[in-house]
């Protein structure tokens, strides 16, 4: 996930960059899915007031309603009136909204940030007239981003365009739900809670990024689409009709007005179904081509089946997925809405049809195809903060392969080898892949799975299957989870892992036990914690310099040792998790109370069965919350540097170091110079008296070089990291655990954080990832970074995150191929959780010219050849950028 | 030739998940030091025998930091308006044992190749990668020549053969028989570099420091080649860089696969030269004096590779090889 456009080198999480140069074994989608991409990449990301209006406008007509009956009623007003857009070629229908990449706000998160842009939107609508077309060029940068306004579209969020009569709409919208949002009633009873200030404190210093509860309530978590699949829409319709019949009039009556609510949301959902069937037939009635006409006349047969009946075939039951894919993006902001196993849960319908002959390969991946551009197309409209600072448009629809059944067998199989074909020919952003490592799995799928990460997308991502099975018994027992169904697993958005279920799906009576999602949200709770940051706080007792402000009362310690260090800035770690889980915990408990989830609930087992939404624990399993770190290599290898410079080799005092953080090393700062990466940094006048400590914080031990002093500081860092998020309770009263990945948070934490011990300069961007090298600083290899990664046990987090860039050169061919599995097998056998990898093309090359220190340890292979990318020299470099090049032809 | 003590060997590069250089994922050990110095090397660092500074001048601030802590006064700068430049007494610099310049640099424009290390430190790298390398991987020690340092190759050859690691060499050919033979037990493959079987062509672009000035080093290559084909019972492949207007004519070829046949062995690699070692020429202070070679063409490559193989010679082109 990344969201600066600038800095796309720093991948992690799930990133592709969004045109991609495939390098080796190079294929074309086909013509169809071909023509939805062109369309795509000419599409804006646009937003769309249809929903938001007739949802608000229902949610004031039934003031006084029981709460989740009026959430209900709203959301199937807004369901009924999205206008139904059928594309020319589409074999899969419907989307968020009537346009191609559409999204809309939900006010009833949060209305803040309209309400404060209130008056430059009127202005810019009202000068809108006056714009001329020349704008609309510069509108060409930042791929489907509306950047700036232009013509009669007004650019939100510099991201979102909206049409200039929809503007007054959005703001009276917008208004209705001033005080009533979950952001201002989380808000109002936060502040109840004891050490609020220091919560302020903290978000104000950056030290924690984002609340929890109004800006991504859902997400990071994988769907089921079980029940729709096996039932059909009027199947669950009757399942609640006789649950109601069942618990009316008895206690716990909650249980009905549930049922009742699924019941409103599903009608809204077949009416949206049905007037997507309705439009198709009006399609097919004015289509001249033979052709396109039965494709609409099937579309519209298959859809009108669907808006009741269970799916029939492969077809139907992908566009059954998509569909509730959709209904649930609808229904909250949503980041990281993870398909699962499609390949799994879709095996029974697309066997059965090949047994038939009512499908073949070709067919299938032409329909995986335009499966990849339907999710490609997901925008996501969150609260601006979150739009801009973790998302950055992507969404993180994580589509898993391999694993294991829940017998203990092998579970991939022929789709899935087609799903990785798909993503082979047909190169888009979404969903992104993830294959769950497990030695059972079969050679052939694990080198399929290579192949596709070789053509240089950055998927998929290598995850291990038994590290994850590991840290789900250990989270998940206590909540009656056995290994069998820990098998069901699968990771929910950018890389949580997630529990899941096995669903018995019958089909020609016989059952195939399917995995699904069994849990809410993860990655909710306590958001993105700045370890530099709070190093820096604990040495400058509690003091934030960069503003001059105060987040935490003194510590009291003297810092004469490095232990002092170590506890002092436990000390501070812990209040910051602490007055931010009780602050969460009740923006949280206002999203469950006005904002229930409905359609979600609807999917997840046992809502259904319990009777209660995923906000009352209705799920089978509820231990999700958890609490996010950014910054790990720098906080590592500056302690390592305090231990070795000022305590161990007594070079310098604390005192002296102070000194040199605040005076930045002698260089400029970041924001001065106004670039973020350490190459770039220009020095003072005065940097010489600085020169020496600088070097000496860059020399000192480093994380990612197998060095014993830097790695066990990162040992005794994780180890009490992990075990102390467990302290924590969640609004469900369950144990928190923690959670590793950057997102794209390492970017806006580093700006505030001054210069660090370990030589990083001020404002520059932490390293990304959890267990990844701070760019520049593993100088051993590949293997020396695995051993520093594995030093502790990755089982013990919800993730650990390695980013890794290799040269072509190195994986190049059938032996490249083979010889790159070794790699990734290898770190996985070691217990690696998770490890990715940017096969650089020659955009990359670039830009490692350019910037050479983030690229550091990127090695060019060639036979007995040693030497670093990086120190090639600009003439070698510009040779190997122009055969890259050639190569891709 | 430096004999280096029993105990530690001279290295300058340590270097995992290598995979061009024998079967699956490997560590290459370059030695420092070579008995040729052919003039398209790739890794000038690895020629001589003796540490060297690697400066990189884009990258110096030319704050005498450097200067001021030699204590041979083997650095100087000298100081004009359009460009600082700073010099080494590479003579003195190759005594040093204490490297003080690159311990001063705060620029990080100062290093120092070349390092030494004791077969336990080594070892227990290799130990370290051993985990990673997966099915078929192993060590490759190459350089710079590893039989300059006998000792040291033998002792580590051992150490891993008898730990069931998988041992390949690549070798220049160009040592006494000796500083082979106790070694050969300990080996499992052998990439063995053929150049070229005209004398003069030969010593204009590989000799600048040869060490057995009485043998003609063409007819020791040659005679080791043939010994090791004998004697060792593991796979032997044997290596050519294609230096076109050097080496990659008909005739050179044809002398080259008569020989490889006469050896009862059958595999050759090309290595297509390249210029990726270019800038490190800089970085040592040397010039580079194979700029002027072309880099051979696909086509050219291929004639070869079919030559070879009307000899019923196995030929692999570049890293496009089974292994």
């Amino acid at each position: 996930m990344n969201t600066d456009p600038q800095s796309h080198i720093n991948y992690y999480g799930c990133e592709p960059g969004k045109e991609v140069s495939p390098r080796e074994g190079k294929r074309q989608p086909t013509p169809r899915a071909n023509e939805a991409r062109e369309l795509y990449f000419e599409t804006k990301s646009s937003v769309s007031m249809e929903f938001p209006y007739w949802y608000t406008r229902r949610w004031e007509e039934l003031e006084g309603e029981i709460p989740i009956i009026r959430r209900a009623e709203a959301l199937k007003s807004g369901f009924e009136h999205l206008t139904p857009t059928i594309y020319p070629g589409e074999l899969l229908a419907m989307g968020k909204a009537s346009f191609l990449r559409g999204s809309y706000p939900m006010p009833w998160l949060s209305e803040a940030f309209f309400m404060a842009a209130e008056d430059k939107l009127y202005m810019e609508a009202q000068e809108s007239g006056k714009l001329t077309a020349d704008t609309f060029t510069t509108m060409g940068k930042g791929g489907g981003n509306v950047t700036k306004s232009s013509g009669r579209v007004i650019s939100i969020a510099g991201k979102f365009g909206l049409r200039v009569e929809e503007v007054p709409i959005m703001l009276e919208v917008a208004r209705k739900w001033k005080d009533k949002s979950v952001d201002d009633v989380g808000h109002k009873y936060e502040q109840l809670v004891p050490g609020y200030k220091e919560k302020e404190a903290l978000m104000r210093s950056v030290i924690c990024m984002f609340d929890s509860g109004y800006t991504l309530p859902q997400g990071r978590e994988v769907m089921n689409y079980y029940y729709p699949l096996q039932f059909g829409i009027d199947g669950i319709i009757r399942n609640c009709e006789e649950g109601i019949a069942d618990v009316a009039g008895y206690p716990e009556m909650d249980r009905l007005y549930f049922y009742k609510a699924v019941i409103l949301m599903l009608e809204g959902i077949k009416q949206w179904v049905k007037n997507y069937a309705e439009e198709a037939i009006f399609l097919a009635s004015i289509e001249k081509q033979e052709k396109q006409k039965t494709e609409y006349l099937e579309m519209a047969e298959r859809l009108e089946w669907i808006s009741s009946k269970p799916p029939r075939s492969f077809h139907e039951a992908l566009q059954v997925l998509w569909l509730f894919h959709v209904a649930v993006l609808n229904e909250d902001a949503i980041s990281g809405l993870s398909p699962g196993r499609v390949g799994q849960v879709l095996y029974p319908y697309w066997q059965r049809d090949m047994k038939n002959g009512s499908i073949d390969r070709e067919k299938s991946l032409e329909l995986l195809e335009c499966m990849r551009i339907k999710f490609t197309e997901i925008d996501c409209f969150a609260s601006m903060g979150v739009v801009g600072g973790v998302l950055s448009g992507n969404t993180f629809n994580n589509l898993c392969l391999g694993g294991l059944l829940k017998d203990g067998t092998s579970a991939t199989n022929e789709l899935e080898m087609l799903i990785l074909e798909a993503g082979i020919t047909c190169d888009t952003p979404q969903p992104t892949l993830s294959v769950l490592y497990d030695e059972k799995l079969p050679e052939e799928f694990l080198l399929k799975g290579v192949e596709c990460t070789k053509i240089g997308t950055g998927y998929p991502a290598w995850v291990n299957n038994q590290v994850a099975l590991e840290f789900l018994i250990g989270n998940y027992a206590h909540e009656g989870m056995a290994l069998e169904e820990a098998r069901a697993w699968a990771i929910g958005g950018c890389l949580e892992t997630s529990p899941g279920s096995w669903m018995p799906l019958e089909l020609d009576n016989e059952i195939h036990w399917i995995p699904g999602g069994s849990a809410p949200a993860t990655s909710v709770g306590v958001h993105f914690l700045n370890l530099p940051k709070l190093l820096e706080v604990a040495l400058f007792d509690g003091m934030d310099m960069r503003t001059g402000q105060r987040v935490f009362p003194s510590h009291g310690y003297k810092l004469n040792s490095y232990d002092e260090i170590w506890q002092a800035f436990k000390v501070y770690f812990s209040r910051a998790c602490h007055v931010l889980t009780l602050t969460n915990n009740i923006q949280h408990d206002a999203w469950r109370k006005i904002s229930p989830s409905l359609v979600n609930s609807m999917l997840k087992p046992d809502c259904l069965a319990k009777g209660k939404d995923i906000g009352q624990m209705g799920c089978r399993y509820n231990t999700t919350f958890n609490i996010e770190s950014c910054g790990t290599a720098n906080l590592v290898n500056s302690l390592s540097s305090l231990k070795q410079n000022v305590f161990t080799e007594n070079n310098y005092s604390l005192d002296e170091y102070r000194k040199a953080l605040l005076a930045n090393f002698g260089y400029k700062t970041a924001q001065e110079t106004g670039s973020y990466s350490l190459i770039d940094q220009v020095p003072t006048e005065d940097y010489r008296d600085w020169q020496k400590i600088h070097r000496q914080s860059l020399d000192a031990p480093k994380f990612g070089n197998d060095n014993q002093f830097v790695d066990e500081i990162m040992k005794d860092w994780e180890d009490w990291f992990c075990d102390m998020t467990h302290n924590y309770r969640s609004l469900y009263d369950q144990p928190m655990y923690a959670c590793q990945i950057s997102v794209s948070t390492h970017g806006p934490m580093g700006a505030v954080t001054l210069a660090s011990p370990d030589g990083r300069l001020s404002g520059t961007t932490f390293s990304d990832g959890s267990v990844s090298a701070y760019p520049g600083t593993d100088k051993n290899g590949p293997y020396a970074l695995f051993n520093s990664a594995t030093c502790w046990n990755h089982a013990k987090s919800q993730n650990s995150q390695l980013n890794m860039k290799i040269h072509p050169s190195v994986v190049k061919g059938r032996e490249g191929s083979r010889k790159f599995l070794e790699l990734i097998r290898a770190y996985l056998r070691k217990g690696g959780f998770h490890v990715q990898f940017n096969i650089v093309d020659s955009r990359m090359l670039k830009q490692a010219q350019a910037d050479p220190d983030k690229f550091r340890s990127l090695l060019v292979r060639v036979a007995g050849f040693t030497q670093y990318w990086v120190e090639l020299g600009k003439q070698i470099q510009d040779e190997v950028i122009a055969r890259t090049e050639y190569e891709e032809l | 030739m430096v004999q280096t003590k029993l105990a530690k060997g001279h290295l300058f590069d340590i270097q995992g998940f290598s995979v061009h250089d024998g079967p699956g994922c490997r560590t290459l050990i370059f030695f420092k030091g070579c008995s040729l110095a052919c003039a398209w090397c790739s890794n000038p660092e690895g020629i001589s025998f003796f540490p060297e500074p690697l400066y990189r001048n884009s990258k110096c601030t030319f704050d005498g930091l450097c200067m001021k802590s030699c204590p041979h006064g083997a650095i100087s700068i000298s100081r004009n308006e359009q460009n600082n430049t700073l010099t080494f007494d590479r003579g003195t610099c190759a005594k040093c044992t204490t490297y003080d310049c690159a311990k001063a640099c705060c620029s990080g424009a100062l290093n120092i190749a070349g390092f030494e290390i004791s077969i336990e430190d080594l070892y227990a790298t290799i130990n370290r990668d051993r985990q990673y390398w997966g099915p078929g991987g192993g060590i490759t020690l190459t350089g710079g020549e590893p039989f300059t340092q006998p000792e040291f190759a033998y002792n580590l050859l051992k150490r891993c053969f008898e730990a069931y690691i998988h041992t390949a060499i690549e070798t220049c050919g160009n040592v006494p028989w000796k500083n082979y033979e106790k070694a050969l037990p300990y080996i499992d493959w052998i990439f063995f570099d053929l150049k070229t079987f005209n004398e003069s062509s030969f010593h204009n672009l590989t000799i600048s420091q040869s060490h057995h000035s009485t043998h003609s080093p063409i007819s020791l290559i040659l005679e080791n080649a043939r010994r090791i084909a004998k004697e060792f019972q593991g796979r032997l492949i044997f290596r050519l860089p294609v230096i076109p207007g050097f080496n990659d004519d008909k005739g050179n070829i044809s002398e080259m696969a008569r020989f490889i046949l006469s050896t009862g062995r059958n595999e050759v690699n090309l290595l297509p030269l390249h210029h990726l070692g270019r800038e490190k020429y800089n970085l040592l202070g040397k010039k580079y004096q194979a700029s002027d070679y072309n880099i051979p063409a696909k086509d050219e490559l291929q004639e070869i590779a079919d030559q070879f193989a009307s000899f019923g010679i196995t030929c692999y082109t570049g890293s496009e090889t089974p292994f």
